[in-house]
């Protein structure tokens, strides 16, 4: 409809654009500029992106001989890295998932960055079921499609759960954090240039963040959540069933599911440290990443890694208690066989140095966090490696029982993996925010409105 | 008509107005904020969104969807595996649930997008970059004659400013 | 060229199918060419089957050559032959590939001035042979192995007719000492014939019979048959005397590690206790008085100092061979021919004659058998002195390789310069042919015409089962052409015709054709006539042989059971199929006991210097208990630095050197009677601290009380199932509880019978809504038959395209093979070995608890591999196969982690394309699929030969019947002891042997519930009186 055709008298008191709120500034500016610094790193994670690349073509070309397997250790460093990275992969979705159920507040500083960490671990770890497959140019056979042979497939292989529960659990995953992004994708609109200005208009979907986007949005956040925090536990059950399904002594567990999930958070939670601690001092976040967000991350840790430390030690007793020898003989060497390394550095690293967080001095003392952040991850990889290369080394027919040493290009590929995962990581921090903002003034608004309750 | 647009700083100022707005009959409202506020949202929409009523079809199609196919694929050609029966429960339970997941997901999002009417590509002129900032902003649709009473009412609310834009 | 409909298509698949798979996706387009004019006998996709005899060593085993569409592609045992009845070694499996071999002559080749070698022509070839005869007329020699009676009387005629100087027939493991032992005992020169068929008691003083010695299949089906447990006292026992523990001594009851080289005195000594006992009394010997003079100086304590061998034993044995029903003792073998080797075999066979052997199980006949020809080690010496001496000038060489099997310091090979011109007929390179100046490539045997005379009353025929691959031509129609070249003068003296035609003639008294189709004319054997001691006995002197240098060790040089004396090394299946003992492969390796190792610094893989006083070999170590402290074993085979597969690639390049040639080390010295001595060094040995992998493809031998290869005490046994189950159950799960050494009465805890039953159904019917199948196929393997030869492996391999990969893959544990030997020591509960790759054994000198326990895909009821594959494509058919869809498969190779049998195989490269060698190719059996890379593969009960069977029961429209279809292991078993058959016909031999075996059926790794196809027959512990566990 037309405008009025006469102003109405002494109505409109127009006042200048007042200054972009300090949040804003503060949390878009980690998106605008590169530093040299950053620009190596990304090259640094291209370059090894591109080599196991390589290395992964001349393997399909050549066959899966040129990784370490020898008979019967059939499974070796991909599922083993498989493991690892659907591990990480699990923190975000908690932190953003089960902490929102929770309200715990403390999130808001750490879950965008969790979230995204979620979605290229596991885009990561989907990588690693076709790199060890022998006929990656056969793997479609494992998806339910009709064909000529009138041939399924079969539901009662883990595998086909995992098939299912990974591919779930990135749609969501992704789905979480496209959703989150929404608002703040929309403020990054309001004030890009370019291509940018492009990009995000489209991205934001025209996000106005009315009263009905809101309304919708706040609910599919939380039933996002509801579903999301059943999920989260299960992908990891199924992944540990993969190996609890099967009888293999070390492997034919109950204890399993709860046993990884709880291993999978501890890594999670550790991966999130490792990445927000540079990021946080990199960009100068600390007004909004804060050592009481760190701390809280540390309790967690504390948690998990005391969990963890139970499993190892009912896996023990349980082998023992059970009386039956394989069990027995299989921890027996997988604590001082030809794989005590591996065990050891698992035990300390995830479950002795831990402990130190009861200090509350060290759970503040950044540095600290960190190092052991990054032990930590080393730690976990190692429990994934102990627990399917020693189990399989050391199985029922002592005649067939057999050694694993990795060779250079799957460890390549492993190496490949982290340049996969921080190029993504990388290049998302410059792209989206980090923090999640609207997320951040919910919080600034709500302290202004107290204060201005307290002046009136 | 003529629309005008009272900028906020407090969401609950934002709700006040907005309630004593519909309370004098003006029910052509619309409010943008930097941040969810359910004061501010339910003074607009009293009514829960129906986001859920997508969700809960989601999940129950998938549940449905993931017992169905794998009970009817493996008795479509049955393979004897390990002296397991054909179709096993179980099993079938983890794919089922799965499923209710996925489905359940991607209908809540779908559920997103129509309630939340996205995608939207013409941008409402009363909408600025300082709702995207700290600031909330209350568009109301009136009659000229109106204009004054509204602007009044806002402003009464500490409405830091009040404008009128095209409608 | 008519149309083809799709029956004839289908057929015509399987012709080039072998080529199609072999070649791959890596190759052009296929083309499926069918006959236009069809040989009579050739239906493509039917095998045709031709009798034949085995060429691989003189014990003549009958052979059927499976062909297709014209290729042999398996060789089978004749059932009717009397030497093997239908078994067949692991080298008479691998032998088919010699024709296929790639590195075979092409035809004729002329030695070049520059060294290298020129294509010639046949007919030069003989002008030139002819030419160079001429000239130097009787300083032409013929050298070779021992061949069949028609061919060796042809060149007897040649050597004749050309006017040569001689011939002489050399074979590396002569049996001269036995030949005049036998002289110097009974005053006849022959072989004696030992048949183990009706021993209750034999005595075997390191003949090695069940590997190595004269004929192992022959002897292996013997004792099988003497060893059923269900006989009287239980069987047979075996007593084994000899510093090591080889397969032979694993099978014993009782194992003397005697001092090397006093073999004889111990058989002295037990003959003398004998001859006391038989005294007291009172049992008639014959020539007691005779020989009481003989044995006189032998007394218990005598002996026992000498031999090492407590008085007490020496006195028992004595005493249980004389009250044994059927004793026998056997001679030294290759390995213990010491420089009083005919002292020593004397002695054995007087021990016979004391405790009324002869003539019963041990048979003294004038023997015309091709071994009789072979010249003794002196007369091989002579003819090397006279090539130095330069009185050789023509050298023609044929079915042999001295310079490779000579002794180190014969100095073969450089007597070998000095002949003017040498002409090998070798088919395919080797160490001699390398050093010829012309070659006139014979065929192969599956090219060839010839016979075989095993022993007196069997001869056996040699027929041709494919078109020469390349230009060769039969050495004896080299004979006849070559004098030809010579002028009708020569010719004259030699008969016309072919070599075939001359067989015909030789074969003229016979129906040929009815004897071709047998394989031969296979008579009464010729009764042995009463012998009585000769007078030459007395000059006998049975003092303890001299060795040769100096050093803490005896050197033993061990005939491999795969390799022999090296003529097996070409063969890619022998190399690749473990040792059945030290379970090496591609490779030499050192066996010292462990404390010998530990003296010198050495441990498992460090390679150690052996000198002798003729050279020094380097190669790895294996320390292990089961030899004696003064005795260094190398096994003889290795070394070869020309063949295809015997020897190495040497950067980038094939003549590498794989393993060392222990003979290369070894003194050239005779026996007493000229006839070549093995054991006659001693060797220094020291670690030179290298280190190197040994390809080893089992390194635990220690089965923790796990249901694997059980053995269960004869005592427990007597003592009725119920007792046998509960002591065996009781001990093993008491032993897990406390994780102690096991007691000597660990065994059968499967479930026994009913549980058997309940078990060898196919799967729970409850579950199985599709099954009409009358079939459950499954087997019955007695580990107490198993003597571990390891024939089934390499049947196994060629019947299923089953690729080799070679040492560097063995390496990594990487071998292909679908059936492997397992071989425990003892239940064992020993302590834990924690270090990467230190492999355990737990032998104990004396000790024979050896079980080997044949394991391969179980075909279980309650698969563990099944539900796990995501695809499919390994599943469960209705005849409770575990079927596995090559095409399907993904490679995920979970099936192969939930295996708690680890049988199943997994394609890490492309080695259909990569490993088989062109015209290896030719060899691939149509009827099974080439793995392609990245797929799993495993045993799956020779299905291919099932669906064999299945349309010629449909033909007969009648149920496949017991017995039609036997896999490829159980058919070449020589003790049967493996039975195939259908577990839901209580009628089959499958189910009565596993019934019949009572206390001793267990299922492997039982706790598991897999429900098993092969039900096992725990191994029967005996012991011998006194030591009875």
């Amino acid at each position: 409809m037309t405008p009025p055709t006469q102003p109405v008298a002494g109505m409109i008191r127009p006042v200048p654009m007042p200054p972009d709120s300090q949040t804003n500034r503060d949390l878009l500016a980690v998106m605008k500029g590169t530093s040299a610094g950053y620009w190596f790193l990304l090259g640094l994670s291209l370059f090894f992106m591109h080599l196991a690349g390589g290395i992964w073509i001349w393997q399909v070309y050549k066959g899966l001989g040129i990784a370490g397997y020898a008979h019967p250790i059939f499974w070796g460093v991909y599922i083993v890295t498989f493991v690892f990275w659907v591990g990480i992969a699990h923190a975000g979705t908690l932190i953003s998932a089960i902490l929102f159920l929770f309200r715990a507040k403390w999130r808001n500083a750490i879950n965008r960055g969790a979230e995204a960490m979620t979605v290229f671990a596991v885009l990561t770890a989907a990588q690693f079921l076709g790199i060890h497959v022998g006929r990656i140019w056969k793997s479609y056979f494992i998806l339910p499609y009709p064909n000529q042979r009138g041939l399924w497939v079969n539901f009662k292989s883990p595998l086909l759960w995992d098939t299912f529960a990974i591919s779930t659990y990135a749609t969501i995953s992704i789905l979480f954090l496209f959703v989150g992004l929404i608002p703040d994708i929309a403020i990054a609109r309001d004030r890009a240039t370019g291509w940018k200005k492009v990009l995000y208009t489209v991205l934001a979907l025209g996000w106005v963040g009315s009263s009905s986007q809101w309304k919708a949005h706040n609910r599919s956040v939380l039933h996002l959540s509801g579903l999301a925090t059943p999920l989260v536990l299960s992908v990891h059950s199924v992944v540990s069933w993969d190996f609890a399904m099967a009888l293999v002594p070390g492997w034919h567990t109950t204890i399993f599911a709860p046993y990884f999930v709880a291993g999978a958070i501890f890594s999670g939670f550790a991966m999130v440290l490792t990445l927000m601690i540079p990021v946080r001092r990199i960009f100068g976040l600390e007004a909004y990443i804060t050592d009481y967000h760190f701390e809280n991350m540390a309790r967690f840790i504390l948690l998990t890694s005391t969990i963890c430390g139970y499993a190892y030690m009912s896996e023990y007793f349980i082998s023992w208690y059970s009386g039956v020898e394989a069990e027995q003989t299989a921890f027996w060497l997988r604590a001082f066989g030809p794989y005590w390394i591996s065990t050891w550095v698992m035990i300390i690293f995830n479950t002795v140095l831990p402990q130190l967080l009861w200090f509350k001095k060290l759970r503040v003392n950044v540095p600290f966090l960190f190092v052991l952040s990054v032990l930590i991850n080393i730690g976990m990889w190692f429990e994934r490696y102990v627990i399917i290369i020693t189990a399989l080394s050391r199985e029922y027919n002592p005649a067939v029982w057999g050694e694993f040493i990795p060779s250079w290009p799957e460890m390549g590929i492993l190496a490949g993996s982290f340049g996969f995962f921080c190029t993504f990581f990388l290049i998302f921090l410059k792209l989206f925010p980090v923090v999640a903002i609207a997320e951040m003034k919910e919080i600034a608004i709500h302290e202004k409105a107290h204060g201005a309750q307290g002046t009136h | 008509m003529a629309r005008l647009v009272g900028i906020f700083e407090l969401p609950a100022q934002v709700a006040a107005a907005v309630k004593q707005l519909r309370g004098r009959g003006y029910t052509d409202i619309e409010t943008y904020a930097p941040a969810p506020f359910p004061e501010v949202d339910d003074a607009v929409h009293p009514k829960p969104s129906k986001v859920r009523l997508l969700t809960l079809i989601g999940g129950l199609t998938g549940v449905v969807t993931g017992y169905a196919m794998t009970i009817w694929m493996s008795n479509n050609w049955q393979i004897m595996l390990g002296g397991k029966p054909f179709a096993s429960i179980p099993p079938y339970t983890i794919i089922a649930f799965e499923l209710t997941i996925l489905f359940g997901g991607v209908l809540t999002v779908l559920g997103l997008f129509i309630f939340g009417g996205l995608p939207k590509f013409k941008i409402d002129p009363a909408y600025s970059a300082r709702f995207s900032a700290e600031d909330f902003g209350v568009v109301v649709r009136c009659r000229e004659q109106d204009v004054a009473e509204i602007d009044a009412l806002l402003r009464e609310h500490d409405a830091t400013e009040v404008n009128l834009v095209e409608s | 060229m008519p149309e083809i409909d799709r029956r004839n298509f289908l057929k015509l698949v399987g012709v080039s199918a072998g080529a199609a798979a072999a070649s791959g996706c890596s190759d052009p387009v296929q083309k499926l060419i069918p006959y236009v004019v069809q040989p009579e006998v050739i239906t493509p996709g039917i095998a045709v089957i031709y009798a034949s005899t085995c060429q691989e060593c003189p014990a003549g085993c009958g052979l059927h050559v499976r062909t297709r569409e014209g290729r042999p592609i398996k060789l089978e045992g004749n059932p009717d032959h009397p030497v093997n009845r239908g078994a067949l070694c692991a080298r008479g499996q691998a032998s088919i590939g010699r024709t296929y071999l790639p590195d075979r002559y092409p035809g004729p080749l002329k030695r070049q001035a520059d060294g290298g070698w020129a294509p010639i022509s046949w007919e030069d070839a003989y002008a030139l042979v002819a030419k160079k005869i001429a000239a130097v007329g009787d300083r032409t020699h013929v050298l070779g192995g021992s061949v069949g009676p028609t061919l060796s009387g042809l060149i007897d005629q040649w050597v004749a007719a050309v006017g040569a100087g001689g011939r002489t027939v050399y074979e590396p493991f002569d049996y001269t000492a036995l030949k005049e032992a036998s002289r110097s005992v009974f005053g006849i020169a022959s072989r004696p014939r030992f048949d183990l068929s009706q021993a209750d008691f034999v005595m075997d003083f390191g003949s090695d019979f069940l590997e190595s010695w004269t004929s192992p299949v022959e002897h292996g089906r013997q004792f099988a048959a003497a060893r059923r447990v269900d006989q009287e006292a239980g069987g047979a026992r075996l007593v084994y005397v000899g510093p090591r523990l080889t397969l032979t001594a694993g099978n014993s009851d009782e194992w003397l590690p005697a001092k090397p080289g006093t073999e004889g005195v111990l058989a002295l000594g037990i003959a003398r206790a004998a001859l006391d006992a038989a005294r007291d009394s009172g049992a008639e010997v014959p020539d007691a008085d005779q020989l009481r003079g003989i044995l006189s100086g032998f007394g218990e304590n005598a002996v026992s100092t000498i031999t090492e061998v407590p008085a007490a034993t020496i006195r028992r044995l004595g005493k249980a061979m004389l009250a044994a029903r059927q004793p026998v003792a056997l001679p030294p073998g290759v390995a213990l021919t010491s420089r009083r080797a005919t002292a020593t075999t004397a002695a054995v066979l007087i021990l016979n004659a004391v405790v009324g052997a002869i003539g019963k199980s041990v048979f003294v006949v004038p023997d015309g058998s091709a071994t009789d020809q072979v010249a003794s080690y002196r007369e091989v010496a002579q003819l090397v002195q006279r090539m130095k001496a330069g009185s050789v000038s023509l050298l023609l060489i044929h079915d042999t390789n001295p310079v490779y099997s000579m002794p180190g310091d014969s100095g073969f090979a450089e007597a070998l310069e000095k002949v003017d011109f040498v002409i090998s007929t070798a088919s395919g390179p080797d160490e001699t042919s390398e050093r010829a100046d012309l070659i006139l490539p014979d065929h192969t045997p599956m090219e060839s015409w010839g016979d075989h005379a095993p022993r007196p009353g069997v001869r056996s025929l040699i027929q041709p089962t494919i078109r020469p691959l390349h230009d060769s031509r039969a050495f004896g129609d080299t004979l006849i052409e070559s004098a030809r070249a010579m002028g009708d003068a020569t010719a004259a003296q030699l008969p016309s015709g072919s070599f075939r035609t001359i067989l015909e003639q030789a074969w003229s008294d016979t129906d040929f054709r009815a004897a071709l189709a047998a394989g031969g004319v296979f008579g009464k054997e010729a009764a042995s006539g009463a012998v009585t001691l000769a007078p030459g006995i007395s000059s006998l002197s049975f003092t303890e042989p001299r060795f040769e240098g100096d050093g803490s060790f005896v050197l033993l040089p061990v005939p491999s059971p795969l390799l022999s004396d090296g003529r097996g090394a070409n063969l890619p299946w022998l190399q690749e199929t473990p040792d059945p003992v030290m379970k090496v492969t591609w490779q030499s390796w050192a066996e010292i006991s462990h404390t010998a190792a530990e003296a010198l610094g050495a441990e498992y893989g460090d390679v150690l210097a052996v000198r002798t006083s003729v050279g020094v070999v380097e190669l790895p170590v294996v320390p292990r208990g089961g030899i004696r402290d003064d005795v260094i074993a190398i096994a003889i085979g290795q070394g070869h630095d020309v063949g295809f597969y015997a020897s190495r690639v040497e950067d980038g390049k094939l003549g590498g050197t794989r393993g060392v040639n222990v003979i290369s080390i070894l003194p050239a010295l005779t026996d007493e009677s000229g006839g070549r001595a093995w054991l006659t060094a001693r060797a220094a040995v020291r670690a030179t601290g290298a280190h190197r992998r040994v390809a080893k493809t089992q390194e635990f031998d220690n089965k923790r009380g796990r249901q694997l290869g059980e053995a269960v005490s004869l005592a427990a046994l007597a003592a009725g199932d119920e007792a046998a189950e509960a002591s065996n159950a009781a001990a093993a799960y008491s032993e897990e509880q406390a994780g102690a050494h096991a007691d000597e009465h660990g065994g059968a805890h499967g479930d026994g019978q009913g549980g058997s039953h309940e078990i060898r159904k196919p799967y729970d019917p409850t579950h199985d809504s599709t099954d009409e199948s009358p079939y459950r196929w499954g087997m019955t393997i007695d580990l107490d038959r198993c003597n571990g030869c390891s024939a089934c492996i390499v049947a196994c391999s060629i019947e299923n395209n089953v690729p080799t990969v070679g040492e560097e893959l063995v390496l990594l544990d990487r071998q292909m093979q679908w059936l492997r030997i397992e071989r425990y020591i003892g239940d064992g509960f020993q302590e834990l070995v924690t270090g990467r790759n230190a492999p355990t054994d737990h032998e104990v000198l004396g000790n024979t608890d050896v079980r080997h326990s044949p394991m391969l895909c179980q075909q279980c009821g309650a698969a563990p591999c099944e539900p796990v594959c995501p695809v499919f494509a390994t599943y469960h058919n209705p005849e409770g196969l575990n079927g596995m869809i090559y095409n399907r498969c993904i490679g995920t190779r979970y099936c192969s982690n939930n295996c708690p049998y680890k049988v199943r195989r997994y394609n890490w490269f492309d080695y259909a394309i990569e490993n088989v060698h062109e015209p290896m190719h030719l060899l691939l059996n149509p009827d099974v699929t080439v793995r392609g890379q990245g797929v799993m593969e495993k045993c799956t009960f020779c299905i291919q030969r099932i669906e064999g069977g299945r349309q010629i029961a449909k033909d007969g429209n009648r149920p496949i019947a017991d017995g039609e279809v036997t896999p490829a292991c159980a058919q070449t078993c020589p003790t049967q002891a493996i039975t195939f058959g259908n577990l839901k016909d209580d009628a089959s031999a499958a189910v009565k042997q596993a019934d019949a075996g009572g206390a001793r059926a267990y299922h492997a790794l039982h706790m598991l519930n897999t429900r098993p196809s092969i039900t096992y027959l725990a191994k029967v512990r005996r012991g011998t009186e006194g030591t009875e566990g």
